[in-house]
């Protein structure tokens, strides 16, 4: 069967946000949406990735609303404009934390339903916080798929699609961003909870009370588990370039005489 | 329940009550415990160790070691700290345990391999302190980041541990082992992760490294109502004292502080982030800088040893016989075909003396050191990465440059993407793993001559690789460090 991607390559900085956004969390599946471009040869090359929210936080139902699709597309629009390369949506991840990094059967539905749309769709998944105890080994894994039907009206099946990290030295603008929305997204979706709560008008001062600590703790977990990591690798990250700035100038400097030299 | 600490605290038979003590110290401190064998000061049975990472730490070195051909290695930067936890409880007076918590804070990635040590595994200091300038201070272990190995340190690594623990002065040095595979169509990946205390006992050498996170972002602890409760007692006590939670909008006034210290803290991320995207792109644009001026001073140089070439023949020609002039274009133009350099697409083709392979293979030398700074291989996947059966051939590497890869290099096109390989990690790697799959040796014949057809062809850009083990024919079967097999000791 000819699937309508022949591989996929992941940008190492969007890979680095994927990876980001599937360790913040190990007590629920987290999800995005890939930007990229569809080359001639059939391989979907992707630039950056977008974090999602995810409204149905059952266990495995990773869904992207057409809401969600619509903004990304805006969104893929915009990067189209900076990078001036024609970008658009061209696949989606998920965390499969603690769990196989396969898609389960409604992963593999929730493809197909995607590819009905956009043959060329692709599905990446993190597999991340397995632990093997007794070799003391941690895994993460992860993997790329499509769905397919073996004959018209039967299940559909994964298809594994390669999939390559390429190199990107310099971290891009846009995954730049795209990093940084985590911890926003994670407050709007602790106000909207609260403000739902807030909303019943029944409630005593003491239930009240309670809830706007509820508020205040899950802030706070966000901030010492997300914003505080988050702000200390930019840091880091700062000085680390830094350095290699100070060394690429000596370095420049260094070349150009040579060069004067000849 | 989350944490890394969790199940360190064993339950006592009757229920203790626990607490613990920090006492934050970089060498261990023992509390009466018997004295043991020397070793390095520490008694193995009474500690317990729980390490952790952060998530973007982790994911940075899997960042660092994505963009790199090669094995990747580099520091664990962060602070080891010692917690007693006292437990108490009726049956017994007092018990206390000693945990250790490894706490990597960031990592130092080193530019590339061999930085600060030889193909003994001997460490020069100077160059170590190079790599870690002020902050070596910090240095609480190091990293390894290898495809397609065990989850064991080699012999070098162990050489090199030990030297480090030395040097550094860290008697409870770690090391943090990553091992990459993939399936051989490529659509899954797996990195473990080890982290070892090399200079323990063998039997307590490894820790379960955990990845803090945000845990359970559950909101089911909010309450939607209240426990009914018809005392008017308590309906008027807790609205007058209750008053003072909130302000006049009747919202809480810790909601809106603590609003605030989010706003401040997003604020300061995203103005941080805006500082390193500048970094970004500064740096990117003096690496291309330093690349284009690379290029210059080589074709220069060519430049100047044609011209000197044409000059030097024109002399023997005036001298010499005809017969003997032809024959030195002869091999030289056959030398041209042969040990074609990548990167040299201004390459004059109207010159009679084409350079010979020796000044190809000098020449390699700088075009190696300018294409493994990264910018001209970002943009090209690595030769395993274009979806071929294994084999970096040039063909299947023409193929795949065809593939219409983003070659947005300017004036700088590479046109073989073939970058050395100094671990296990080259294009055998797909293969490797079908025999090692199918339980065979890697031992293919006729798949190793290949290979090492394709170096001898790339000759010029592999002069780290031994020369021994190039003439085994057996490229494939370099250990992670870049030694050949045979020599690794274990």
């Amino acid at each position: 069967m000819v699937m309508a991607v022949s591989a996929v390559h992941l940008e190492s900085d969007a890979f680095l946000v994927c990876m980001n956004h599937a360790l913040s969390t190990e007590k629920e599946e987290v999800m995005g949406l890939c930007i990229g471009e569809v080359e001639e040869s059939r391989i979907v090359h992707i630039h950056s990735v977008i974090i999602l929210r995810r409204s149905d936080k059952r266990k495995d139902r990773v869904e992207i609303s057409p809401e969600q699709l619509s903004a990304a597309s805006t969104e893929a629009e915009r990067l189209a404009d900076l990078t001036g390369k024609p970008m658009r949506v061209v696949g989606w991840y998920h965390s499969h934390p603690h769990i196989t990094v396969w898609p389960s059967h409604v992963d593999v539905r929730t493809q197909a339903m995607y590819q009905m749309l956009d043959q060329g769709f692709v599905g990446l998944i993190f597999s991340c916080f397995i632990e093997d105890k007794n070799t003391r080994t941690g895994r993460v894994l992860y993997t790329c798929f499509q769905s397919a039907q073996a004959q018209k009206g039967s299940e559909y099946e994964r298809v594994e699609i390669p999939v390559h990290v390429v190199p990107r030295e310099a971290i891009g603008r846009v995954c730049l961003e795209s990093a940084v929305e985590l911890p926003r997204i994670l407050c709007q979706e602790e106000q909207d909870t609260y403000r739902r709560i807030h909303g019943l008008a029944h409630l005593d001062p003491v239930t009240k009370i309670h809830n706007g600590s509820v508020f205040t703790k899950n802030l706070c977990s966000q901030m010492s588990a997300v914003s505080g990591p988050l702000l200390q690798w930019l840091e880091d990250r700062l000085e680390h370039n830094r350095r290699s700035i100070a060394e690429l100038q000596r370095e420049k400097e260094a070349l150009l005489r040579e060069l004067a030299v000849l | 329940m989350i944490g890394p600490f969790t199940g360190l605290f064993h339950a006592a038979r009757d229920p203790p009550r626990t607490q613990s003590a920090f006492m934050s110290q970089n060498t261990l401190r023992r509390k009466s415990v018997p004295a043991t064998a020397r070793d390095s000061g520490i008694d193995r049975d009474v500690f317990i160790m729980a390490a952790s990472i952060s998530g973007y730490t982790f994911s940075s070195v899997c960042y660092h070691s994505a963009n790199s051909n090669s094995d990747h290695e580099g520091f664990l930067l962060g602070e080891v700290r010692q917690e007693e936890t006292v437990s108490i409880s009726d049956a017994q007076i007092s018990s206390s345990e000693f945990v250790q918590i490894v706490e990597i804070h960031n990592h130092e990635p080193c530019a590339q391999l061999f930085s600060f040590y030889d193909y003994a595994g001997k460490i020069n200091e100077e160059n170590l302190n190079n790599v870690l300038k002020d902050r070596r201070k910090n240095v609480i272990g190091w990293y390894r980041f290898r495809r397609n190995t065990q989850q064991q340190m080699s012999f070098r690594e162990q050489i090199i541990h030990k030297q480090l623990t030395q040097l550094l002065g860290v008697p409870d040095l770690v090391f943090l082992l990553f091992s990459f595979i993939s399936t051989a169509n490529s659509s899954t990946h797996a990195l473990e992760y080890v982290l070892f205390r090399p200079n323990r006992s063998r039997y307590n050498q490894r820790i379960q490294l955990s990845i803090p996170n945000l845990g359970n972002t559950s909101q089911q602890e909010y309450k939607v109502s209240s426990v009914p409760n018809t005392s008017l007692n308590y309906a008027k006590v807790i609205k007058e004292h209750g008053a003072e939670f909130f302000d006049k909008d009747g919202v809480m006034k810790d909601i809106r502080t603590i609003f605030q210290v989010y706003g401040a803290l997003q604020d300061k991320v995203q103005a941080v982030c805006g500082d390193v995207e500048q970094s970004e792109r500064v740096k990117e644009k003096l690496q291309e800088d330093v690349n284009q001026v690379k290029q210059q001073i080589a074709l220069r140089k060519r430049k100047t040893e044609e011209d000197r070439r044409l000059q030097e023949s024109q002399i023997v020609d005036s001298t010499s016989t005809p017969e003997v002039s032809t024959k030195p274009s002869e091999t030289s133009f056959m030398s041209r075909i042969t040990f074609q350099t990548p990167s040299a697409p201004e390459r004059p083709s109207t010159s009679p003396n084409p350079p010979s392979y020796t000044d190809l293979l000098s020449q390699g030398d700088n075009l190696l050191s300018s294409s493994s700074t990264p910018t001209n291989a970002a943009l090209l996947p690595r030769p395993q990465a274009v979806g071929s059966p294994g084999h970096p051939t040039p063909v299947s590497l023409a193929t795949g440059l065809s593939l219409g890869m983003p070659l947005s290099l300017g004036a700088n096109p590479v046109n073989t993407p073939i970058t050395p390989y100094l671990g296990n990690g080259d294009g055998s790697s797909s293969d490797s793993l079908d025999r090692q799959a199918a339980g065979q040796e890697d031992d293919d014949e006729d798949e190793d001559s290949s290979e090492y057809e394709n170096l001898v062809s790339e000759g010029a850009r592999l002069p780290l690789v031994p020369a021994s083990a190039l003439a085994q024919g057996r490229p494939a079967a370099l250990g992670p460090d870049g030694d050949a097999r045979g020599s690794q000791t274990t």
